[in-house]
């Protein structure tokens, strides 16, 4: 029973992942002064895509239908090394970390070369802008958690949650607040969502995310639209482990978890609700202006850096 | 210990009887597989010696000679280590070299071929066991000459002896500075034998300590390809046979690598205080320029070498790292940083000798190595494009591949730098970890570049239509590479805790951190998750239809509608396009009418900002100072005589102002 | 009593981290009017740290204070500039020789100055290390603005931000500062800007443009 909790955690960000989007969009739709599709939406979509059949163009090798189900089972995979509801996860280790974002990209490579195989033009545009967006977005992310795990003397995202859970929230750190509004614009430029990239467009000269899904149809579709919504839940659920962890349950009774169940959904609704504000608020970069910003989440990265060696207040 | 001499000798006499072999071999065609075999078994006996050795205590000895030319072998843990790197992973090499070269090469070619490069193993593993400067300093040479013979052996058009010759100079002037570090001993230890060196290590004043590392560190640097001393990599590398490639790439640079550790761990027991930035620093320019470098390219083999400059970068990072730590009383963490480093040499050698096998295959197969004329080759080379994704993805640094635990294990080793008191050491460290982050980063982007281009999509000339697989040797051999990159990424304990006592005897006094326990269960379960979870969604049945790609509703798309390997980069460069200052010169001809132009011509020459702003004016000194002392030379006759009466009185003058 | 006194402590202890996120934000700013309102609201962060002190050191001078730094620096002095901005009829970009993110990677190299040169000094001295530390980067992220604009405009607003620094480092070492420098201080910026301000039209009526770097022509 114990050991099954991180398990059910896991099982609650892949399945709900697609509720998430749904919300997301829903916020966004009210915002901006429309009904919008209902939240369960998503899930119709999905459904109605594993029940397509998969086309594939000609001269397309195996890597083609291959590399979705990959990016789906390294996202799913990255999922059991956060902690969601308790201060621990699946599977942990000293440098767990570095794993995460290690399968994220290895989510990102496979995403790319199954663009690529395509054999059209908007694959390879995709890939190419993918690549630039994801080269400079990892620096970003490994300095943001660098310094929040050498504030709190650990490697283990579990140590960090216990850490920051025994932290007084009006104890207000610079390192982590500089740490959280680098990893939010890495949240942003990895998840693929407004400044750096408009989910919802149609026009194929602005598109990163949707050219390099653009050749994909049916199940293999699916299962990329689902490994996105899972990056989304997995970065918000991160971002909350780290820095908003009060809640989470201490131990293993049932009200302590319905507890811990309840203060995780109302973050996750919070952060959405501040996410669907951001991408009805602000308008798409063009590309070449995401660099200066991920440069800027970098510099903000290593601040907070710098910041944990001057005692981090 | 008796039987690693025994099979020591084996070995010696197996490098040397290849010569003759190769000799037989030229002469008869049936017995051409002789040297290849003979070779094979001189490395598995040198790997078996290796094995044995690493976790004795007892290192083997061998004194020879007198001084000044003593000659020594001494197999510690250390030299151990890297003479099972040289043994082992040049074993698949020579398996795929035995098809590949009756592919490419006449007979005659082929077998001194064979000779050469047992020769050049051969002097490879003098290098790294030698006990004396003498013997090292000949296995050094040895080791350049001989792979310039290799590049000799496969053409001699005025540009390849054009890069030959920049080779050679700047490996001899490397090999001057390292013999001058090996000379900068003398005034404290008396000899060269590295016992003696090791010895007064720590008497040394602070200045002859300071002088010592940087020597080495640049003597050293040169031969590892530190930029700015890499201008020789992507120049050589890319005109060798390709089996030679691999080996110099792969395994020459980690002679550097051993060499520098020798120095600045064993005979300086750390170095100055300063070393560890400096090497920190170098490593991070060298990695960052390296995959900057390497993503403008197109040429497969030159965009190789320049990762071969980014690796060796990250692997210097450690070593920083490693020094860094040692200088402030932490060495637990200095074991850690040096066994990352010293793995990720492991590594490295793994997955760059096979992509040059991959790249020796799509050369063998479609007879080009520019990405841009391939495509598609993965339907057409299935093995060689599963070994050669294998290798791209350990090269990059993702799970579960040993690229990415190497790096993970540097990673480590910097946030650990957080619990040093020195602040500089505090800030520097932990920074350090975004900039491997971004190295990684961009090298995924070189990858996904070079293995979508090249293998995936569809092909973009008949050359790469029309390719066959390359015969079942060469498969082999690419894939025990990549079975061994698999192996030693999901199972790292393997090489790890022999590479933790190889470092007890570098930094003593340390032990492993708690830290590192507990990596090898993790990877495992990641993978098997990620391996379950993608069976399980690949298992079911899916009905499948091919259908035309999305053209913007134009008629169709062909094969030049793909994306080329310069528009895939094209945005990372635009970002980084201060590294790149490109030569442009459009010209539209006739000038005079610019809207209705007869002709067009567009040249864009890249010469790396090094090769202009710091070798230039170098080569210009050296010419300047060369033509001057011309001046001596003036054909008289006379004027040599005055010469040697000069010198005469000179030294008479001498013997009389000492008595 | 116990809540204000708690809310005091917490500005003054964390104060810092917040005027060093306004600074990330002027490094990185691309609009003339978002630099002016990032300024405001750096005056409004300082004008608290002011009442904090004034509560726990009870001095009734530094309520003035405050008070003026509140009407001047918050309310006067931005809506003077951003009135100025819409008569100049500028272009509302800032046009920097550094910008975006290379801009904002000097900013953070001037804050770790700051802070590794404050450190062992203010150990030494008791001083808030915080305080003191944000206000040497103030002026050290102040004198870069001035010299990274190219327009005047911006200009005024880099030695806006410095005297901030300054005002801020007045009162980390003095716990509130005697009201008759702060009116000294507050005279002389005064001038300044209206200075600086007929300067600007006159520039821009003369050049028909604010571009500092075009006015070289009193040179040898």
């Amino acid at each position: 029973m114990r050991s099954l909790i991180p398990l059910v955690q896991a099982l609650v960000i892949v399945f709900g992942a697609p509720l998430l989007r749904g919300v997301v969009s829903k916020l966004k739709a009210r915002l901006q002064g429309r009904q919008g599709a209902s939240v369960w939406r998503p899930y119709a979509d999905l459904g109605k895509l594993f029940r397509k059949e998969d086309l594939v163009p000609p001269l397309a090798s195996p890597l083609f239908w291959m590399a979705p189900r990959i990016v789906f089972a390294a996202t799913a995979a990255a999922v059991l090394l956060i902690p969601v509801f308790q201060p621990a996860a699946v599977f942990g280790s000293p440098g767990d970390f570095v794993l995460l974002v290690g399968l994220l990209a290895l989510a990102r490579f496979f995403l790319v070369l199954g663009a690529m195989d395509g054999g059209g033009a908007f694959g390879g545009m995709g890939g190419s802008r993918e690549a630039l967006v994801s080269a400079l977005a990892e620096a970003p992310f490994l300095l943001g958690i660098t310094a929040v795990a050498i504030m709190a003397r650990s490697t283990q995202l579990a140590g960090i949650v216990t850490w920051t859970l025994g932290q007084n929230f009006f104890d207000i750190s610079a390192v982590h607040i500089l740490a959280f509004s680098a990893l939010a614009m890495v949240a942003v430029a990895e998840t693929g969502r407004v400044p750096v990239d408009n989910p919802t467009t149609h026009l194929e000269l602005t598109m990163i995310h949707e050219a390099m899904v653009l050749e994909h149809s049916g199940p293999s579709l699916a299962f990329l639209e689902w490994a996105n919504s899972i990056k989304l839940g997995l970065l918000l659920s991160l971002l909350i482990g780290l820095f908003f962890p009060w809640g989470m349950a201490a131990g293993f009774s049932l009200p302590v978890l319905a507890l811990a169940a309840g203060a995780y959904a109302a973050k996750m609704a919070a952060l959405a609700l501040v996410l669907a504000a951001v991408e009805s608020s602000v308008a798409k970069m063009r590309m070449y202006a995401v660099p200066d910003f991920l440069g800027i989440a970098s510099a903000t990265g290593a601040l907070a850096v710098v910041f944990t060696a001057f005692g981090g207040r | 210990m008796v039987w690693s001499s025994i099979a020591l000798a084996v070995s010696l006499v197996g490098f040397a009887a290849v010569i003759p072999a190769a000799w037989i071999a030229a002469r008869t065609r049936w017995l051409s597989w002789l040297p290849g075999t003979t070779l094979a078994c001189s490395l598995l006996f040198g790997t078996f010696v290796g094995i044995v050795l690493i976790s004795s205590t007892r290192p083997l000895r061998l004194d020879l000679g007198v001084a000044p030319f003593q000659f020594g072998i001494e197999i510690d843990p250390l030299a151990s280590f890297f003479l099972i790197l040289i043994c082992a992973v040049s074993l698949p090499v020579i398996l795929y070299a035995a098809a590949y070269l009756p592919r490419h090469y006449s007979p005659v070619q082929t077998q001194w071929i064979w000779g050469l490069t047992s020769l050049f193993l051969l002097s490879m593993a003098l290098v790294v066991v030698a006990s004396t400067g003498f013997a090292f300093l000949v296995g050094w040479e040895l080791m350049t000459l001989l792979s310039a013979a290799l590049i000799l052996v496969d053409g001699t058009s005025k540009e390849r002896l054009h890069n030959l010759f920049i080779y050679l100079l700047m490996m001899h002037v490397g090999a001057g500075v390292v013999a001058a570090s090996f000379f900068a001993f003398l005034p404290a230890s008396g000899g060269l034998h590295f016992s003696a060196l090791r010895a007064s290590g720590a008497l040394l004043t602070p200045g002859a300590r300071s002088v010592i590392f940087l020597l080495a560190f640049v003597g050293f640097g040169t031969k590892a390809g530190i930029i700015p001393l890499h201008l020789w990599l992507p120049k050589a590398h890319p005109i060798a046979p390709t089996p030679v490639s691999a080996l110099m790439s792969g395994l020459m640079l980690k002679t550097a690598v051993y060499g520098f550790v020798r120095f600045t761990f064993d005979f300086l027991g750390g170095g100055p205080a300063w070393a560890g930035y400096v090497v920190l620093l170098a490593g991070a320019v060298s990695g960052v320029l390296g995959v900057l470098y390497a993503i403008g390219e197109h040429d497969l083999k030159r965009l190789l070498a320049y990762h071969s400059v980014e690796n060796i970068g990250i692997i210097y990072m450690g070593l920083g790292a490693a020094l860094i730590f040692l200088e402030n009383d932490a060495p637990a963490w200095a074991a850690v940083a040096v066994v990352a480093a010293l793995f990720h040499t492991l590594n490295h050698a793994l997955f760059k000798s096979l992509l040059f096998l991959g790249a020796g295959a799509i050369a063998d197969a479609t007879h080009t190595l520019d990405i841009d004329e391939l495509g598609g080759l993965v339907k057409r080379l299935p093995i060689t494009g599963i070994a050669f994704l294998i290798g791209c993805a350990s090269i990059v640094g993702l799970p579960p591949l040993n690229g990415f635990v190497s790096e993970l294990l540097i990673f480590q080793s910097f946030l650990a730098g957080s619990t040093l008191a020195a602040l500089p050491a505090q800030v520097i460290l932990p920074l350090m970890a975004g900039v491997l982050a971004l190295i990684g980063g961009l090298a995924a982007a070189c990858f996904a570049k070079v293995y979508g281009v090249a293998f995936l999509g569809r092909a973009r000339t008949a050359a790469a239509e029309s390719a066959q697989e390359v015969p079942p040797m060469m498969l082999s051999g690419m894939g025990l590479l990549a079975a061994s990159c698999i192996g030693l990424g999901v199972f790292p304990r393997l090489a790890l805790d022999t590479l933790f006592s190889v470092a007890q005897t570098l930094v003593p006094g340390s032990s492993p951190p708690t830290e590192i326990a507990g990596l090898q269960r993790i990877l495992v379960a990641t993978t098997v998750a990620v391996l379950g979870i993608g069976l399980l969604t690949m298992a079911a049945r899916v009905r499948r239809r091919v259908t035309a790609p999305w053209a913007c509703g134009l008629p169709g798309l062909t094969t030049r509608m793909q994306y080329t390997s310069a528009s895939f980069s094209k945005p990372i460069r635009a970002v980084f396009a201060a590294v790149y200052k490109a030569d442009r010169k459009l010209d539209v001809l006739p000038a005079n009418r610019p809207y209705f132009p007869s002709s067009i011509s567009y040249r864009s020459v890249r010469t790396t900002s090094f090769e202009r702003s710091l070798y230039r004016p170098m080569t210009n000194v050296v010419v300047t100072l060369a033509t001057g002392m011309r001046r001596l030379q003036t054909g008289n006759i006379q004027v040599y005589l005055l010469y040697i009466f000069l010198t005469l009185v000179a030294l008479l003058a001498m013997l009389g102002v000492q008595e | 009593m116990d809540l204000v006194q708690f809310a005091a402590g917490k500005t003054l202890s964390s104060s810092a981290v917040f005027l060093l996120v306004t600074v990330l934000l002027l490094a990185a700013a691309q609009r003339v009017s978002t630099s002016i309102k990032l300024f405001a609201l750096q005056s409004a962060i300082i004008t608290a740290q002011v009442m904090a002190t004034a509560y726990t050191e009870k001095s009734a001078e530094a309520w003035v204070v405050a008070a003026m730094v509140f009407g001047l620096k918050v309310i006067a002095i931005p809506s003077t500039l951003l009135w100025l901005v819409e008569r100049l009829k500028t272009r509302r970009a800032v046009e920097p020789t550094i910008s975006g993110a290379k801009a904002v990677f000097v900013a953070v190299f001037m804050i770790f100055l700051s802070y590794a040169a404050v450190q062992p000094y203010a150990l030494e001295s008791h001083i808030a290390a915080d305080a003191l530390s944000s206000a040497v980067a103030l002026i050290l992220v102040g004198a870069f603005l001035m010299v990274n604009r190219r327009k005047a405009l911006m200009q005024i607003i880099g030695l806006l931000v410095l005297e901030n620094g300054i005002f801020l480092a007045a009162l980390a070492t003095t716990f509130g500062m005697p009201l008759v420098i702060e009116i000294g201080i507050f005279f002389d910026l005064l001038m300044g800007i209206l200075i600086m301000g007929i300067f600007a039209f006159r520039i821009r009526d003369t050049f028909d443009h604010l571009d500092v770097t075009k006015l070289r022509r009193l040179r040898g």
